[in-house]
C-alpha cells in the first residue's frame, strides 16, 4: 500500500504542476497592437455582497452601450472584496501591475495622487473642465490635489437623519428633530423610554463633521493647511459639547466611541433600540430584506446655527498613471459622467453625481429625494493625502472627552494640534 | 524498583557505518574511495536542496528586502526613490506608546493562549488515543474550529460577546454576572473575549499533533512499566511524556510564535479599538503598512516582531533540548 | 501480565464512561459556534444574527445555498482551490520530508545554522513579505496564475512541516535503517522504503495542515490573481461580503460548503495515526 502511494504521488505531482505551468504560460497579457481592440482593466466593488443588481447593469446595459459606441475599446471589470482593495491597489502599485480604471474610494484619491500612482486628468483629458463643472462641488472636491484634478465623481452619497417613528410616538413626539434644539428636548421626552435619541457607531470625520459643520463650526481653512482656530473654535466645540451632554445623560450610546458589542445602528433603529440615525441610501435595501415591516422616515440633518450640512461620501473615477491606453481609459470616463451610466446605476443605489440629472433622478427614484436635496449643501472631508490620520486622530481624540476624561475644548485643542502636521504632509 | 529507559529514541543523530565502503578501498584502490566518500557527504545536502534553494528564494531574499524598507522613509510606488532614514523608524517605534501597548497585549494573548491549549490539547489527545467506536468523529469534532475560516469564526465570537450576545445571556442565567457586561469596550475584557477564540481554535491542532505523536509510544515499554508496578502518572511521565517530547516542543514553539502573530480576530471583533485599546503587534503593523502606507514603518514593526519570536524560539529550543538530556 | 490487563479492564468500564462524558461535553463546546453558523445558513436573512439565538433555523430555507453555488464562477473558484490545494500538498511534503531526512539522519556542516535559518521563515509575518514576493513573482512571470499561488505556498510552508517531521524522523529506530544499510540499501532506498511509511502518523499531520492553509489562504491570492476565473474560495467568500452590510446566510452557507473538503481530507488521513510498526519490528 505504502509502495503504491508513493508511485502515483510523483507523477500526479509532475502532471499537476505541468497543467498548472501551462496555465501560466497561457496568462501572459494579451499584447494590444496599434489597430487591433484595446482592452481595459477596472476594477471596482459593485458585485460586492452577492450584489448583482449591479453588476448586471454594469454587464448587460453599461459596458454593451460603451462599447457600441467604441468599438475598438473592450472594458474587463474585475471585482475586489471592499476591504481589500486599498490593500490590492497599494501591492499592485509596488508592483508596478495596476488595471487601466479604478472606482476609488474618495478618500483615497489625494493619497495616491500624491504617489504619483493616479494620472492627472485636467489640462490633459479633452473635455475635462465641462465634464468637471457638471458635477456636485462637494464631490468634485474629492478628486483635487495641489491645485490639479486625479479624477472624476462617480458615484456619490451622504448621511440623512433615518427615524423610528413608533420610537418617536412611544414617547409623544410625531416629527423628527429638524434642529440642535429639537434634538435636546427630544432627548429628554425619550429618556423617560429609556430610548437614546440618537446613535452612531465611531468619532471620525464621517460621524461627527456634519454635526461640526450644521453647529456653524470649520474643521480647517480654505487651504487645507491649517486645523487650529478652527476645528477648535467656539461653534465646532458648542456642537461637540452638546453630543457629550446627551452622552452622559445616556441619551446616546456608548456605539459612539467604538464600543463593537453594542447594537449596530443597522439592527438598533429597526428594532426601536434607537429613536434617530444618520446613515445613507444603501439602507433602504437592507433594512427591506431583513426588516420588512419597518418603515424609516428620512428628514434632513438637524439644523443648528451653520444650517443643515451633512457629508459627502461615495467613489470616484480613476485613471492609472500607469495604464498603457489612456485615451481610451479617458474616453471610458467621460461616458461614466453621461445620463445612461449615472442613471442607470442610481436605479441601483448608485446616486447620481451630476447635477443637471436631479430632477430625472428623483422621479425614478423617489426614495432619493431626501439624499439629492441633502447633497446640495454637503461639504467633503479634507481631501489630503493623510486624511485617514485625520480621522484616527478624531476618534482618539474626542473619545476621552465622552469619557469624561477631558473637556471638549482641550479635546478639540489637542485634536487641532494632531492634525496640524498631518494636513501639509506630503510624501 | 528498575527505572525504565527507553533504549529507541535519539536525538543525535550519527553518522552512517563506514562498513560498506570498506570493500571498495581494499580492492579497487584510493581514488574511487575518495569519489564515494565525497558522493557520501554531498548526501544531506542533495536531500537538503530543493526545498532549500525554493525556501531562499522565495522566503528569504524577500525577508531581505523587507528589512532593507525598514531602513528608507519607503515610498511606494514602484521605481520611485526612497530617502534612506537609517534606524528611525525603529527610534519611532520605540518612542510609540501605541507600539508598546500593541506589544504587551501580543504577549499577553500569547500568554493566555498558550497553555490551555497545550494541556486541552494533549488531554484531549489522550482520551482519543485508545481505540473507541466513533473515535474518529469525536476528532473530527474537536478539528472542526480549526478547519473553520478565521473571518467567520471572529464575526461569531463577535457577535456571541456582544452586550446582548450569548456569552452574556448565559451568564445572567447562571447568576454570574449581571448580564451586561460590554466585553468589547473595554481592553482586558476584550482580551478575554480574543483568547477565548484563539484557545476554542487551537485546542485541535495542538490535538493533532499529540495524537501522532503518541502513536510512537511504544507498547512495549508501557508493558514493561506496568510490570514494574508503576502508577499512572509514572508512566505518564517516563514512558508517555518522553516520547511526545519532541512533537511538546514543536507545538509550543509554534504556539508562541502563533500568539505573537495573531491578527485576523483582533481585526475583525475590536478593530484595535476601542481608541487603540486592543491593538496588538500586527493589527499595529497592517494599519501602518496599509492604511497609512508607512512601509518603511511597518517594516521595521515586522523586523522587532521577528526578532522576539526568534529569540523566544532558541530559548524554547535550548531549554527544552537540554530538559531532555535528564 | 494478564493478571495486570484484567485489573486494568476492571477499572475500565468506570474510567471509559467517564471518558466518553468529558469528550462529549469537550465536543458539544468545540462545535457549538460551528453549529449555529451551520444554522444561521438556513436562515432567510431576516433571521439571521438575531437575539435571543435561534438554533433551529424556523423557517427553514436552502436558498443561500443555492445563491452561493449559482453565484458567479463560485464553482470555478471550488476547482482552483482545490488544484491548488492539492498540488501544494504533495510537493510541499515531498520537499519538506527530503529536507527533515537530511536533518534527521545527517550530520554534516552548517546543519544546525540551515535549520535555523529554515524556523525563521516561520517568524516574520507573512505580511511584510507581500510587497518583496509580489515583485519577485513579477519577474518570475508568475502573476495572475494558479502556478504562482502554488509556488508561493509550497516555500511558505516548507519551514512548518519540515520543523514537524524532524522531529518525528528522529525517532524512528536507528537500527532498523542501519539494517537496511547493512544491507546495502542506499539513503534514497532508506528514506523512501522505511522512514517516510514509518512516519506515516507525521505525514497525515502534515497533510492536513498544508491542505488547510492553502484552501483557506487569502492574502497572497488576492494580490496576485485579477482575472476571475483564476481566483480561489477564500476570495468568492470575501466577495459575499457586501461595502455596506452582508448578507450573513449566504456567507455562512458558502463558509459551510467551503470546509467540505477540508473535512474529507481530515476524515481519509486521519486513519493513519495507526501505531507504529517499531515496537514489533525490534522485538523479534
Amino acid at each position: 500500500m505504502k509502495r503504491t502511494t508513493a508511485r502515483w504521488a510523483i507523477p500526479v505531482a509532475t502532471a499537476l504542476f505541468a497543467a498548472l505551468a501551462l496555465s501560466a504560460c497561457s496568462s501572459s497579457p494579451a499584447k494590444s497592437s496599434a489597430s487591433g481592440p484595446v482592452t481595459l482593466t477596472f476594477w471596482g466593488t459593485y458585485g460586492n455582497g452577492g450584489n448583482k443588481a449591479q453588476t448586471d447593469v454594469l454587464s448587460q446595459t453599461i459596458i454593451p452601450a460603451f462599447e457600441k459606441a467604441h468599438p475598438n475599446i473592450k472594458v474587463n471589470y474585475v471585482d475586489v472584496p471592499y476591504d481589500s482593495l486599498l490593500q490590492k491597489l497599494t501591492t499592485s502599485a509596488a508592483g508596478g501591475q495596476l488595471p487601466d480604471l479604478v472606482r476609488s474610494d474618495i478618500i483615497w484619491v489625494p493619497k495616491f495622487a500624491n504617489l504619483g500612482v493616479f494620472a492627472q486628468l485636467d489640462g490633459k483629458m479633452p473635455n475635462f473642465n465641462t465634464l468637471a463643472q457638471a458635477t456636485y462641488p462637494g464631490t468634485l472636491s474629492t478628486n483635487k490635489w495641489q491645485g490639479h484634478y486625479y479624477g472624476l465623481p462617480l458615484d456619490t452619497n451622504t448621511r440623512v437623519l433615518i427615524t423610528n417613528q413608533s420610537a418617536l410616538a412611544s414617547a409623544g413626539l410625531s416629527t423628527p428633530p429638524a434642529t440642535f434644539a429639537d434634538l435636546q428636548t427630544d432627548a429628554t421626552a425619550l429618556a423617560a423610554k429609556k430610548i437614546p435619541v440618537f446613535a452612531d457607531s465611531g468619532l471620525q470625520g464621517w460621524n461627527i463633521l456634519p454635526w461640526i459643520w450644521s453647529g456653524g463650526g470649520q474643521i480647517t481653512n480654505a487651504d487645507l493647511t491649517q486645523a487650529t482656530g478652527y476645528l477648535n473654535s467656539a461653534q465646532s466645540v458648542a456642537a461637540v459639547q452638546m453630543l457629550v451632554n446627551l452622552y452622559k445623560e445616556g441619551e446616546i450610546p456608548n456605539l459612539l466611541i467604538g464600543n463593537k458589542g453594542a447594537v449596530s445602528t443597522q439592527d438598533g433603529l429597526p428594532k426601536g433600540n434607537y429613536a434617530n440615525i444618520l446613515d445613507g441610501p444603501w439602507m433602504k435595501a437592507i433594512w427591506a430584506g431583513q426588516y420588512q415591516s419597518f418603515q424609516p422616515v428620512y428628514s434632513p440633518m438637524p439644523a443648528g446655527p451653520g444650517g443643515s450640512i451633512s457629508v459627502v461620501g461615495g467613489e470616484d473615477i480613476v485613471m492609472t498613471a500607469s495604464s498603457k491606453h489612456q485615451d481610451a481609459a479617458e474616453q471610458f470616463i467621460a461616458f461614466t459622467q453621461s445620463s445612461v451610466y449615472q442613471l442607470s446605476m442610481a436605479k441601483t443605489g448608485q446616486m447620481s453625481v451630476v447635477s443637471s440629472l436631479d430632477a430625472q433622478e428623483a422621479a425614478a427614484s423617489p426614495e432619493l429625494a431626501p439624499y439629492i436635496k441633502q447633497l446640495q449643501t454637503a461639504r467633503s472631508r479634507p481631501a489630503v493625502p493623510d486624511e485617514p490620520q485625520i480621522d484616527t486622530a478624531l476618534q482618539d481624540d474626542l473619545v476621552p472627552a465622552f469619557e469624561g476624561k477631558v473637556t471638549v475644548q482641550a479635546a478639540l485643542d489637542k485634536a487641532a494640534k494632531d492634525i496640524d502636521p498631518l494636513l501639509t504632509a506630503t510624501k | 524498583m528498575t527505572h525504565v529507559v527507553p533504549a529507541v529514541t535519539s536525538t543525535r543523530p550519527q553518522t552512517p557505518a563506514a562498513a560498506p565502503d570498506e570493500g571498495v578501498r581494499s580492492i579497487h584502490g584510493r581514488a574511487p574511495a575518495r569519489r564515494a566518500a565525497a558522493r557520501r557527504v554531498a548526501i544531506p545536502y542533495a536531500f537538503l536542496a530543493p526545498g532549500f534553494v525554493l525556501f531562499a528564494a522565495l522566503i528569504i531574499y524577500p525577508m531581505i528586502r523587507a528589512f532593507q524598507m525598514s531602513f528608507y522613509d519607503w515610498r511606494v510606488v514602484a521605481g520611485a526613490t526612497s530617502d534612506f532614514i537609517g534606524w528611525q523608524n525603529y527610534v519611532t517605534a520605540f518612542h510609540d506608546p501605541i507600539f508598546w501597548r500593541a506589544f504587551a497585549n501580543s504577549g499577553a494573548y500569547m500568554a493566555m493562549t498558550v497553555p490551555p491549549q497545550i494541556v486541552l490539547g494533549l488531554l484531549v489527545a489522550m482520551l482519543l488515543n485508545a481505540k473507541a467506536p466513533g473515535r474518529a468523529v469525536y476528532r473530527l469534532l474537536f478539528y472542526l474550529p480549526v478547519v473553520t475560516s478565521w473571518v467567520v469564526v471572529s464575526l461569531l465570537f463577535q457577535y456571541l460577546f456582544a452586550n446582548a450576545g450569548l456569552v452574556n445571556y448565559v451568564l445572567h442565567g447562571a447568576h454570574a454576572t449581571n448580564g451586561a457586561t460590554s466585553w468589547l469596550s473595554g481592553r482586558w475584557t476584550a482580551m478575554v473575549a480574543i483568547s477565548a477564540l484563539g484557545i476554542w481554535k487551537g485546542i485541535g491542532w495542538s490535538m493533532m499533533i499529540f495524537l501522532a505523536a503518541l502513536q510512537g509510544v511504544s507498547r512495549d515499554l508501557e508493558e514493561a512499566a506496568l510490570v514494574d508496578g508503576a502508577g499512572r502518572w509514572r508512566r505518564f511521565t517516563t514512558v508517555t511524556l518522553h516520547a511526545i517530547w519532541p512533537a511538546t516542543i514543536f507545538v509550543t514553539v509554534m504556539l508562541v510564535i502563533g500568539g505573537f502573530n495573531v491578527f485576523t480576530s483582533v481585526l475583525l471583533m475590536t478593530g484595535g479599538g476601542p481608541a487603540d485599546q486592543t491593538q496588538v503587534l500586527l493589527t499595529f503593523m497592517y494599519e501602518q503598512a496599509f492604511k497609512y502606507l508607512d512601509f518603511g514603518y511597518g517594516s521595521a514593526i515586522a523586523v522587532l516582531l521577528t526578532i522576539v519570536v526568534f529569540a523566544l524560539s532558541v530559548v524554547q529550543l535550548r531549554v527544552f533540548r537540554n530538559r531532555t538530556l535528564t | 501480565m494478564t493478571s495486570m490487563t484484567a485489573s486494568w479492564q476492571r477499572t475500565g468500564r468506570l474510567a471509559v464512561s467517564a471518558r466518553v462524558l468529558v469528550l462529549t461535553i469537550g465536543a458539544i463546546i468545540m462545535i457549538l459556534p460551528f453549529a449555529y453558523m451551520l444554522s444561521t445558513s438556513f436562515k432567510s436573512q431576516q433571521y439571521v444574527l438575531a437575539t435571543p439565538p435561534q438554533w433551529i433555523p424556523h423557517p427553514a430555507t436552502a436558498s443561500n445555498y443555492v445563491d452561493a453555488w449559482n453565484s458567479d464562477h463560485f464553482p470555478r473558484y471550488f476547482l482552483n482551490s482545490l488544484v491548488v490545494a492539492i498540488a501544494t500538498t504533495v510537493l510541499s511534503l515531498l520537499l519538506s520530508s527530503m529536507m527533515a531526512y537530511a536533518f534527521a539522519r545527517f550530520d554534516f556542516p552548517g546543519r544546525e545554522t540551515l535549520f535555523r535559518i529554515l524556523l525563521l521563515g516561520l517568524m516574520i509575518p507573512a505580511m511584510m513579505l507581500i510587497v518583496p514576493q509580489f515583485i519577485l513573482a513579477k519577474y518570475l512571470g508568475l502573476l495572475d496564475s494558479l502556478a504562482g499561488l502554488v509556488v508561493f505556498y509550497v516555500a511558505s510552508t516548507l519551514s512548518l512541516n519540515t520543523f514537524l517531521l524532524r522531529g518525528f524522523f528522529e525517532t524512528v529506530p536507528r537500527e532498523l535503517e542501519q539494517a537496511m544499510e547493512v544491507d546495502g540499501a542506499g539513503s534514497i532506498t532508506r528514506y523512501w522504503r522505511l522512514v517516510l511509511p514509518l512516519a506515516r502518523p507525521a505525514l497525515a499531520t502534515a497533510t492536513i495542515f498544508t491542505f488547510l492553509a492553502s484552501w483557506d489562504e487569502y492574502p497572497w491570492a488576492l494580490t496576485i490573481i485579477n482575472t476571475p476565473t483564476r481566483q480561489t474560495l477564500p476570495l468568492g467568500i470575501a466577495l459575499f461580503q457586501g461595502q455596506n452590510s452582508t448578507l450573513w446566510g449566504l456567507v455562512f452557507a458558502a463558509s459551510v460548503a467551503a470546509v467540505g473538503p477540508v473535512i474529507v481530507v481530515f476524515l481519509i488521513f486521519q486513519r493513519h495515526f495507526v501505531r507504529g510498526l517499531t515496537s514489533g519490528a525490534v522485538k523479534g
